[in-house]
């Protein structure tokens, strides 16, 4: 079993999947590429459906034994079926189910959200030989968008407020518990990975959220998180972004 | 005696995706129909029960679940019968890629037409302010703009035309999968094979120019195979409206180009 994964820095979708593989100590070969500059569109398997259309945005891909994955919570979901470390669902199917519509809620909301603002105060610089290559109309089109400094002020004042009930869930979730689902799982580390950078970013959404602090400074110093952020090559690896998921066009 | 309820809609898109997988499943339940034209999801009886106002929504017992395609996963992992989920861990990937696409970036923008053309339509004739406080119950903003535009037929031009766009590429994306398996996402019926199929049953009716049996015979072949399953048809019979009746189309047999590869 050959199994290679390709990701930028330890922030977002990146440090989604590193964090899982080495929280379910999966063997795997990692190559660092440099998602600000769309180099993922320059690897082999770019234009495979899974890579060129995901849904993420510029996220990692994971290739096992030839086939190429994206899409961090679902590649987290495969590592944690393969690999042996502790599981990072919970056992019972309800809170399973709890940790998939958790998880849906960061992707569909939070994820677009704060890959939009992070890309506004850390813009992306694309390697322009790169972005032609892009498969996905829609995903070219947001690397324009974002290229240009276009940023709409509605989208932005709807990016805090996703950002802001985002931290109130987990202020409410977190309450008497340390970690959302019960025990460390793949909803921490998702819902880590796209908050960490807004904390300078959308200051007033974790005002005194005191719970939210502690459970953000829990999951960073976690082994499998703490790993991955030692991968990181910049000072702040939180404020490492490139384009994000869509903001959802259709209620 | 069961104790799942669910509240659906008509047996497709959302409402037929946990219909369809507890059909298969065998899974018996109590049927609470929501006439999603008549508002009754917005209603207080329904926000009890799911507080964002969408359907479907599932009881097991105690819990309350909400979310079709988390709600499949569900079904699939808590009751007997026949597997929904692939065993190998590769062919689950492939099936939850499947379903987010759908979801997320192929199943709105069909949604989007239909809204344009049969929601929107088929509530527009209410009685205005009924239709104005109607709206104003719903607990989503983006489901309020939503309605207001499939009320009042402000779609613009421009997305319209990229849900267009991304109906076609969706249906080319189909084809070449279903040309490779015999169905969506692995070599066994799963969950994506119910999802896909809620969404796109009625592609050869809608969308003629771009799917049929010259175009797309792996598209048709894989319908037509899902349409005659008794689970469908169990499903289907729940239904109250034309939408999921009959598709002359899908009765047809299919010819041997539709064989995977």
């Amino acid at each position: 079993m050959s199994t290679t994964l390709y990701h930028g820095e330890p922030n977002g979708p990146s440090l989604t999947v590193l964090a899982t593989l080495f929280a379910k100590e999966v063997p795997a070969e990692l190559v660092r590429i440099d998602l600000a500059r769309g180099e993922r569109h320059g690897l082999p398997c770019a234009r495979e459906p899974p890579v060129a259309m995901s849904i993420e945005g510029e996220g990692p891909v994971l290739v096992a034994d030839g086939e190429a994955m994206t899409d961090s919570v679902f590649i987290a979901c495969y590592l944690d079926d393969v690999g042996r470390g502790p599981a990072l669902r919970p056992a019972d199917p309800y809170d399973r189910w709890q940790t998939m519509t958790w998880c849906r809620q960061m992707i569909e909301r939070t994820a677009p959200a704060a890959a939009y603002l992070g890309c506004r105060a850390h813009p992306p610089r694309a390697d322009a030989a790169l972005l032609p290559r892009i498969g996905s109309v829609d995903l070219g089109a947001r690397w324009q968008q974002i290229l240009a400094g276009n940023f709409s002020e509605d989208h932005l004042g709807d990016s805090r407020t996703k950002i802001r009930q985002a931290v109130d869930k987990i202020e409410k979730r977190i309450d008497g518990r340390q970690w959302l689902m019960g025990t460390f799982s793949i909803a921490d580390i998702e819902s880590y990975a796209w908050l960490a950078g807004m904390v300078p970013l959308v200051p007033e959404a974790f005002a005194a959220r005191p719970r939210t602090a502690s459970w953000l400074a829990r999951v960073k110093a976690s082994p499998a998180v703490a790993r991955a952020l030692s991968l990181a090559r910049t000072p702040d690896p939180a404020a490492s972004w490139s384009v994000g998921p869509e903001i959802n066009r259709w209620g | 005696m069961t104790d799942v309820t669910l509240y659906h809609w008509e047996p497709n898109a959302n409402s037929g995706k946990p219909m369809l997988a507890l059909m298969e499943k065998g899974v018996a339940f109590h049927s609470h129909y929501l006439d999603l034209l008549s508002f009754d999801q917005h209603q207080p009886e329904y926000l009890a029960v799911n507080p964002q106002g969408t359907i479907p929504a599932m009881l097991h017992g105690e819990r309350v679940l909400t979310e079709s395609t988390a709600i499949m996963e569900y079904v699939d992992e808590v009751f007997g019968g026949p597997r929904l989920m692939p065993e190998d861990p590769r062919d689950r990937w492939r099936v939850r890629w499947w379903m987010k696409l759908m979801d997320q970036w192929l199943g709105p923008s069909f949604s989007m037409i239909g809204w344009n053309v049969f929601v929107g339509p088929a509530v527009r004739d209410k009685d205005p302010k009924e239709l104005q406080a109607a709206i104003e119950r719903i607990p989503l903003p983006e489901r309020r703009v939503a309605w207001r535009k499939a009320i009042s037929g402000q779609f613009g031009a421009e997305e319209l035309e990229e849900s267009r766009r991304r109906v076609a590429l969706g249906i080319r994306m189909l084809e070449e999968e279903l040309a490779r398996r015999p169905w969506l996402a692995s070599d066994q019926y799963s969950l994506a094979d119910i999802n896909g199929f809620n969404l796109a049953y009625a592609l050869p009716v809608v969308w003629p120019e771009l799917s049929n049996d010259e175009l797309t015979p792996h598209i048709l072949r894989w319908l037509r195979t899902i349409y005659a399953r008794p689970a469908t048809k169990a499903c289907w019979a729940m239904g109250r409206t034309s939408m999921a009746k009959r598709v002359a189309i899908l009765e047809q047999p299919h010819t041997t180009p539709g064989q995977p590869a």
